[in-house]
């Protein structure tokens, strides 16, 4: 996808490019927010990626004037103000979603894949799996029904719904804080270890069985299913 | 009020009636007889020898010496009249006749005029009372619903200018100066958190990415975890201040604390057991409140986290009418050190052992402030701590 970066921190700016390269995206990186909304206007974009707090032209103001000129392309906001008030601000603007700084790649790499998804027709993708296979494992959706080298396994709730988030990204980092948003719909981490305790009890239902072990920790940044 | 007039006109009728009689005296005395007779319209001069054309009760009056006569018919269009037999200055005696009921008419007017302008004045003071009370009861409400709206978080608010210039108005100027300050230091608030949210954020954001881009090995992740951990402490400060700083009720909702007690033991109950301890629902007459339901959950997170750090083998999710709250059947607190647990960053020294920030029951707190809940800290039975926020309910 073709991405432009408004990032004024050059740090930062250079490891979402760097990122977001490696992912076969193409990007354009600005650090000021007039040179962003000329490149917006006259370019075509499948996703912004806005910081808030930029010289000469506030992220929201750039997407505000794109908006405009009716420009749809899904916009995400990055921000150092975690505030409601400001995440509605961006919501009203015309944003698309809200990544809160410090964040890990793993979470803007998931949340512009999303907007990707939705630009190319929602989630409704082409026949959508009701049955989710990863090697030996399959997780049936509609029959609410785990089989693991043909051993019937029996998850609760929420450890089928995990089982299921982690299913549809094989091979990609999973952090706490996706997990406690998309699974738990908690906005914020419970200081308890919610999150550790359900992996480990899926764990032992679905790796410590068998030879080869699916769910691996990487430490401090999350977790990742499949090779 | 009518005991004072029925007084005054008493005096009046009393003067009035001393009054006639000298006047009478001095008539009598003046008077020559001279023609025998000095009749006028209304006042009858006599010998009293001569009683001709007079009725027969005035006459016996003069007999008796004087007096006063009510005649059964008119005479000269009276009825009542007053006889008095003197001595005139000649030395003949003398019969004076005047009719009483001019004075009655006159004592009747001036009841009248005193009993009208009691009334009018009873009226008029009524009135006058009632405008300036209604007028005053205006003026306090309008204070009392810019204070209802200033505690509501509409900073807004103001109590607006009247032209009077008592005491009421000088309440009212007073409270719109100091709301008018409180909505200036609020927004200087707003405006440092949001900075220092900025400039500690986009440190933070910068060294995340530095370890991200770091090769991967056990040293990569320690610094992960510990950058994610003063990410996470950071937050929490942010979140307390944030919701210290909130207004008014945006973002809340009606929220059923049974279901949220049921929910809260789904996704903690797994948590608590695999500390090797029980988490378990005690619910009678559950209610729904209007709250903030994200901040619930954290402030119920963060007690049943507490529960499980210091607390025993038991996490109880406690819910009793507009009340929820979580018990642990530990050690408990010493009640001397409650004010002391709440304080932002302070850990007891039995605590400072375990792994924490200091501020789950500051956020707590400020959680149950924002829904001007009551934080009811106390002991448990038979052993334990135990915490609640009592709503105010719907």
């Amino acid at each position: 996808m073709r991405i432009l970066l408004l990032e004024d921190d050059e740090k930062l700016g250079a490891w979402i490019l760097s990122g977001l390269s490696e992912e076969g995206h193409v990007v354009d990186h600005f650090t000021d927010g007039k040179d962003a909304l000329l490149a917006g206007m006259a370019q075509d974009y499948d996703i912004l990626i806005l910081d808030r707090m930029v010289p000469t032209l506030d992220g929201l103001a750039v997407l505000k004037s794109l908006r405009a000129s009716k420009d749809t392309t899904p916009a995400l906001f990055l921000t150092a103000l975690a505030e409601i008030d400001a995440r509605v601000e961006g919501f009203e603007a015309g944003g698309d979603d809200y990544l809160t700084k410090p964040f890990a790649f793993a979470e803007l790499s998931a949340r512009v894949n999303a907007l990707g998804r939705r630009r190319d027709g929602g989630d409704a993708t082409p026949a959508a799996p009701t049955v989710l296979r990863h090697g030996d494992l399959s997780l049936d959706l509609l029959a609410r029904r785990c089989e693991r080298q043909g051993q019937v396994i029996e998850l609760m709730a929420k450890e089928f719904k995990l089982l299921e988030y982690f299913m549809r990204r094989p091979g990609r980092l999973v952090t706490r804080t996706m997990l406690l948003e998309q699974v738990w719909d908690m906005s914020f981490d419970p200081t308890t270890s919610v999150v550790e305790t359900h992996i480990s009890r899926l764990r032992a239902k679905i790796d410590k069985p068998f030879a080869e072990a699916l769910i691996r920790t990487r430490r401090g940044e999350g977790y990742v299913f499949g090779k | 009020m009518a005991g004072a007039i029925f007084l005054a006109l008493e005096i009046g009728e009393t003067s009035l009636e001393r009054r006639l009689a000298g006047t009478l005296t001095t008539l009598a005395r003046a008077t020559r007889l001279e023609d025998g007779a000095a009749d006028s319209f209304s006042v009858v001069i006599r010998a009293p020898d001569d009683l001709n054309g007079l009725p027969e009760p005035v006459r016996r009056a003069v007999r008796r010496g004087g007096g006063t006569v009510r005649l059964e018919d008119e005479f000269r269009r009276f009825e009542t009249w007053r006889v008095l037999v003197s001595t005139a200055r000649s030395g003949a005696p003398i019969m004076v006749a005047v009719p009483l009921d001019d004075s009655e008419d006159a004592l009747e007017l001036l009841a009248g005029i005193l009993w009208t302008t009691a009334i009018c004045v009873t009226a008029l003071a009524l009135l006058i009372g009632l405008a300036t009370g209604l007028l005053a009861q205006r003026r306090v409400a309008r204070i009392n619903d810019t204070l209802e709206r200033l505690a509501a978080g509409d900073l807004a608010a103001r109590t607006g200018r009247t032209r009077s210039r008592d005491d009421l108005d000088q309440i009212a100027r007073q409270l719109d100066v100091t709301a008018g300050e409180l909505e200036r230091l609020v927004g200087q608030t707003r405006h440092l958190s949001a900075s220092i949210a900025h400039d500690l954020r986009t440190p933070l954001a910068r060294l995340r990415a530095t370890l991200e881009m770091l090769p991967e090995g056990d040293t990569r992740g320690a610094a992960l975890e510990e950058a994610g951990r003063l990410s996470d402490i950071f937050d929490t400060i942010m979140r307390v201040a944030r919701i210290e700083a909130a207004q008014g009720t945006d973002g809340f909702e009606d929220v059923d604390l049974n279901a949220l007690a049921a929910e809260l033991a789904e996704i903690f109950g797994p948590v608590v057991e695999d500390a090797g301890k029980s988490l378990t629902v005690d619910a009678t007459h559950p209610r729904t409140v209007s709250a903030d339901r994200a901040m619930l959950v954290q402030a119920m997170a963060n007690l049943i986290q507490n529960a499980l750090a210091h607390g025993g083998d038991e996490v109880v999710i406690m819910v009793e009418g507009a009340t929820i709250g979580v018990a642990d059947t530990g050690p408990g607190v010493d009640p001397t050190q409650y004010d002391e647990i709440l304080k932002p960053m302070v850990r007891l020294d039995a605590a400072r052992t375990t792994e924490g920030s200091g501020l789950g029951l500051a956020l707590v707190r400020a959680g149950a402030d924002r829904h001007g809940a009551e934080l009811v800290l106390s002991g448990h039975k038979p052993q334990g701590f135990r915490v609640l926020l009592k709503f105010a309910g719907l």
